[in-house]
């Protein structure tokens, strides 16, 4: 018997969980030591072995795994709670800037520092999830390019979700550059008068931007859910570097929850200096569509509050102390 | 933690603990020297079962990995199993050779 032969068709007996944790080392050991007949009958036995492991649900006893499972937990909740976190900045820039608070900031200082805050704890917090997440992202790509259709096809979800906010807006600028005209809607919106048209168009970009930003976080939640790897190699530059993608992650996602929390405390004090230096513009309708400042503020607090919190409870769960339980 | 508990890798568990208390070693390593060690060469497959089990219950860790080979060492829950189960070995040996001898 060729056992050179048999040998890979050997180790793709054993379940996909198993091979995703011992596949390399069990291969070269079967290079070194399959000599006999009697040698495969031993392997084909640990092959059934291990699958009786799977359906007795023995697996989900595993250290590894368990650890696994709680580390991409973990980075999964993080990285949808900055996305939520993201969507509530920007009501927030968006409030701020239809607002006199912009103006107000070059002169007193708490409030501009409390703003630069804001501004600092979101790009470390990008850089952040950017460097955690980017071994895992190009992990999951690969496995989707090798052969993983249902990754590939839901990977292409936050890709049409880019190209239909791209498409809305540049159907917006054609609009506000009047080639495209449309009744109701005004290329010029005067002071204090949002005209209905206008105001449905913005709510179709809104809509367009949730809508992509929940599909695009669901997809990739998925994708991830479905990515057993712990370590992946990477050649680059005539090096390989072989990286723990989850365990990698778990510090900046750390580091980005503690900036979710600096910036959130941050955008309180800078409501409430804001508030006390000029309570009418809370009285004021400068939230989004027109909306009441003190409401629409209150609400992107709630929002960045879940958020933090969900990012909060993730990364305890991820904690090295509880990955051993 | 008792190695009856691994069913029939109990023996083999039993092997590669005592194999990796002479020092941490990969698949390879473990075989040859349970092999010097007690004359029993243990299968691929049977090597891996057992050695998924230790590695779930914790009485083993895999190291990073050395190129393409992990090795394995005995971690401190494994230490203390092993020198149980020794012991309480070593306790029946005696008494069985006392019999004999009697």
């Amino acid at each position: 018997m060729r056992m050179d032969k048999v040998r890979p068709w050997l180790t793709n007996l054993y379940p996909r969980a198993w091979r995703d944790r011992y596949a390399v080392e069990f291969d070269v050991l079967l290079e070194q030591c399959l000599h006999s007949p009697l040698d495969v009958v031993d392997v084909f036995l640990g092959a059934v072995d291990a699958h009786l492991q799977l359906l007795n649900g023995e697996d989900l006893s595993w250290r590894m795994m368990n650890m696994i499972n709680k580390l991409r937990t973990t980075i999964l909740m993080v990285f949808t709670a900055f996305i939520g976190f993201i969507v509530a900045g920007f009501s927030l820039v968006g409030l701020a800037d239809d607002s006199p608070m912009i103006p107000l900031m070059k002169t007193n200082p708490a409030l501009a520092a409390a703003w630069t805050t804001i501004q600092v704890g979101s790009a470390v917090a990008l850089l952040a999830v950017v460097i955690g997440g980017l071994p895992l992202a190009l992990t999951v790509v690969r496995r989707a390019l090798a052969g993983d259709r249902r990754s590939r096809g839901l990977l292409l979800v936050p890709v049409f979700s880019f190209l239909a906010l791209l498409l809305y807006l540049v159907f917006v600028f054609l609009v506000g550059s009047d080639r495209i005209q449309i009744q109701g809607v005004v290329r010029v919106v005067q002071p204090g008068y949002f005209p209905p048209g206008n105001r449905l168009m913005m709510e179709g970009l809104m809509l367009v931007f949730i809508l992509g930003a929940i599909a695009s976080t669901l997809a990739v939640w998925k994708v991830i859910s479905r990515n057993d790897t712990e370590q992946e190699t990477f050649h680059a530059v005539g090096r390989s570097l072989t990286v723990n993608i989850y365990r990698f992650a778990f510090m900046p996602a750390v580091i980005a929850m503690l900036s979710m929390l600096v910036m959130l405390v941050a955008t309180v004090s800078w409501g409430w200096l804001s508030f006390s230096v000029l309570p009418q513009v809370f009285a004021g309708n400068f939230g989004l569509w027109g909306t009441n400042t003190q409401a629409w503020f209150i609400s992107i607090i709630a929002v960045m509050a879940v958020c933090t919190a969900m990012a909060f409870f993730g990364v305890r769960r991820g904690s090295p102390g509880r990955t051993q339980q | 933690m008792d190695t009856s508990d691994f069913g029939r890798f109990s023996d083999p568990a039993l092997l590669i603990l005592a194999s990796l208390a002479g020092g941490e070693k990969h698949g390879y390593a473990m075989i040859e020297d349970i092999e010097a060690m007690a004359g029993v060469r243990l299968g691929p497959g049977t090597l891996y079962g057992a050695l998924s089990r230790l590695e779930q219950s914790g009485l083993i860790q895999a190291l990073p990995a050395d190129e393409r080979r992990r090795p394995y060492r005995l971690t401190a829950l494994g230490n203390a199993c092993l020198r149980q189960y020794l012991t309480s070995l070593g306790n029946f040996v005696s008494l069985g050779l006392q019999r004999l001898e009697a």
